[in-house]
């Protein structure tokens, strides 16, 4: 009796510290970044940096002096990155990492997901209007301005799997896509799902809130040490689950773990071709691209996929 | 750190270390929400009192000197110091002397407008383009190199003459690179006249109408985007331009894209000039006897650098040394449309304003630093000029 609980305890440690969450993620998330690095000065006709370059970052950053600029309310500085690294992580046990059943599940985990995967862009904006810095300021405004654009797209276009299969919970959903690959029936929510990634993770095109040639480094201006790089470990766990998420609704659910990891790839190929092709919109022409295109085209996808169920009923 | 708000104004100091700018420059952006309200430019930070220091050299060391104002048209400005200073010696510079001064500034043309395609399209975040197009720059840069020996302050000229030949192995070697360097010219001009996404950042962008361009005293590529017709090797053809005529490139829109198309277009015409000067090159001495003092007397030479026009006064009392030597660079004179075009705008589009006109800050930072305080700063020193900068810099580190 004892041994069971102590094993169970354990085998609760694991699943958040090792794996799927905490440290597995966290190197997954600085693999896809180092691939992404790499990918994009291969098209750019770069050589890129070496394969542990992310990692050597990161260690750099977290060895280095944080300083704390006059004007902040430090708790909140300290405190947002920590924020940030812990939505993104705890987004994660409700992901099917790597084509694994998630480690936990409840009805209406997608919801919940989602919000946890938004907390990351909350951060980051509440953190450069912590600052008394005019980059940052102007960074934060685009950020949430930004947020306030992709984010509807982007619930709308995790929804339309789960209008299909009828439940918000995402093993359910993944279930049902294990034999319909619903790219090919909802093209349009895969793409802007796609591009809301993007958008979450302020890759170029839509870099907007962090244009160096602007404003510096946007709302990240004033962080450097362990802050910066814990928003950047954020950045990467969240492209790993974001990428999940949308190869497990879109591409086939869940599947042997290597097959699985080559679908999230290749959706990184995608967004590396479109990081290498496009240029950076402005912020309205992001927030123009959004409600003009993105939304409306998700609405009327879910409009035909409301009238097909009522009629196929 | 006082709150940034002043008058209720929200003010973005743009430099002078800023990842934009490339050079040191001071630019404070008034914004609105996005929109640029006003803007202020505060230059100098790259000043060396390069004018004054020509007064204590003689008058080959200062080909040196002149050479080094800018890194990006160092021959440019050599040429327009060299053509005064034989203007005012009277000597005339053998033929293919002339021609090979040409051959080099169209090279170093097709160096520059190479070198801001990347920068521009940069500040638009459009990296790919900034890869590719600095990649296409070695070739010329490799080019200059098997010209002249150096990839960056190419040393050619020499008073009365030039200091460099090439043969025929040479002209094969450059019609090889401008071969490469068209087609892709050709093909950066498609880029930027048909990529949807480039053209929104472009297009209609920092639109500058002709009358405004006249008035702001605008200058080369910039100018001509605007339907200005100005050129100095068309209008007052100097040096071998006379046996090698330009054909001016003028587009009508003003915009951002103008300039773009403005400067491509301009590539395809120093490829033109280049493989014709490299057909008919006129055999013949390279230099000239050149005096060691030079009459007393004063004279402009007006010559186009890759950004407008470059414009030289030079003033002889007769000895070894010039009384002065006064630089005005086409970044100033194209300077005002920034500020002028910036307002109204988003921030976004400000790097791109900026970097459409092709600023050159160092060469921009020659005016002499007038003191006041002091007495007669007219007989300074080239010490006291440097002791000047010395204390300057103490009273300010504290």
């Amino acid at each position: 009796m004892e041994s069971s609980i102590t094993m169970d305890i354990l085998d609760k440690i694991f699943t958040l510290l090792i794996f799927p969450g905490g440290l597995f993620l966290l190197i997954l998330g600085l693999a896809y970044e180092w691939v992404d690095r790499k990918l994009l000065a291969q098209l750019q006709n770069r050589i890129g940096p070496r394969w542990f370059q992310p990692l050597a970052d990161v260690i750099k950053l977290l060895a280095k002096e944080e300083v704390i600029p006059e004007g902040v309310n430090p708790w909140l500085f300290i405190g947002l990155p920590i924020i940030a690294l812990a939505g993104s992580l705890t987004a994660a046990l409700y992901t099917p990492l790597v084509g694994l059943p998630p480690s936990h599940s409840f009805p209406g985990d997608l919801i919940v997901t989602v919000y946890l995967l938004s907390l990351l862009t909350l951060c980051m904006g509440l953190a450069g209007s912590n600052t008394l810095d005019r980059f940052s300021l102007m960074g934060a405004t685009r950020t949430l301005t930004q947020l306030f654009s992709y984010e509807a797209p982007f619930m709308l276009s995790l929804l339309g799997p789960a209008i299909v299969v009828g439940s918000w919970r995402i093993a359910d959903i993944t279930s049902y896509t294990e034999n319909h690959w619903l790219l090919l029936s909802q093209p349009i929510g895969f793409l802007v799902a796609l591009i809301g990634l993007i958008g979450k993770l302020e890759m170029p095109p839509l870099d907007a809130p962090e244009a160096e040639t602007e404003i510096v480094a946007g709302a990240m201006t004033e962080y450097s040490g362990r802050g910066y790089a814990l928003f950047r470990l954020a950045k990467g766990a969240e492209l790993v689950v974001g990428l999940t998420l949308v190869a497990s609704f879109y591409m086939g659910g869940m599947a042997n773990p290597l097959l699985f990891l080559l679908k999230t790839l290749l959706l990184l190929l995608v967004m590396v071709g479109l990081q290498t092709l496009i240029t950076r919109l402005r912020i309205d022409q992001t927030v123009g691209l959004w409600w003009r295109y993105g939304t409306l085209l998700v609405l009327v996808q879910w409009l035909g996929m409301i009238i097909w169920k009522g009629v196929a009923s | 750190m006082e709150s940034k708000r002043q008058d209720e104004r929200f003010i973005i100091p743009i430099g002078p270390q800023h990842p934009a700018l490339k050079e040191p420059a001071h630019f404070r952006i008034t914004v609105d929400g996005e929109i640029i309200t006003n803007a202020v430019v505060r230059l100098g930070y790259a000043h060396r009192g390069i004018e004054k220091a020509t007064e204590s050299r003689n008058w080959v060391q200062n080909i040196y000197l002149v050479e080094r104002i800018c890194g990006i048209c160092s021959h440019i400005h050599a040429t327009a110091y060299c053509l005064g200073v034989e203007r005012l010696a009277g000597v005339e510079v053998p033929p293919r002397a002339q021609t090979l001064r040409v051959l080099v500034a169209e090279l170093e043309r097709i160096h520059s407008h190479l070198l801001w395609l990347g920068v521009a399209a940069h500040e638009a975040g459009f990296d790919t383009l900034f890869m590719y197009s600095w990649r296409d720059r070695e070739t010329v840069m490799d080019l200059l190199e098997n010209v002249s020996g150096n990839r960056v302050n190419y040393s050619v000229n020499l008073l009365g003459g030039v200091k460099i030949d090439i043969d025929n192995q040479i002209s094969d070697t450059i019609r090889e690179g401008l071969a490469f360097l068209e087609e892709r010219t050709l093909h950066y001009l498609d880029v930027v006249s048909n990529d949807m996404a480039f053209l929104q950042r472009t297009r209609g962008i920092g639109v500058l109408t002709r009358s405004q361009a006249d008035v702001l005293g605008c200058v080369g590529p910039v100018a001509r985007a605007s339907n200005v017709p100005r050129d100095v090797r068309v209008e007052a053809p100097y040096g071998a331009y006379q046996q090698y005529p330009v054909n001016i490139v003028l587009v009508e829109k003003g915009d951002l894209e103008a300039r773009f198309i403005v400067r491509l277009k301009e590539l395809l015409e120093s490829y033109r000039i280049i493989r014709e000067i490299l057909d008919t090159l006129p055999p013949g001495e390279l230099t000239t006897r050149m005096p060691r003092r030079i009459k007393e007397g004063e004279t402009i030479s007006r010559v186009e650098a890759p950004r407008g026009e470059l414009f030289y006064f030079i003033k002889s009392n007769g000895t070894d040394t010039p009384e002065r030597v006064k630089v005005r660079t086409p970044t100033i004179c194209n300077m005002l449309s920034v500020l002028k075009l910036a307002v109204g705008h988003q921030l976004a589009d400000l790097p791109m304003i900026l970097a459409g006109i092709d600023p050159c800050f160092s060469c921009n930072d020659r005016v002499a630093i007038i003191d006041h305080r002091r007495k007669s700063p007219e007989i300074w020193t080239w010490q006291d000029l440097r002791q000047y900068g010395i204390e300057y810099y103490n009273g300010h580190s504290r």
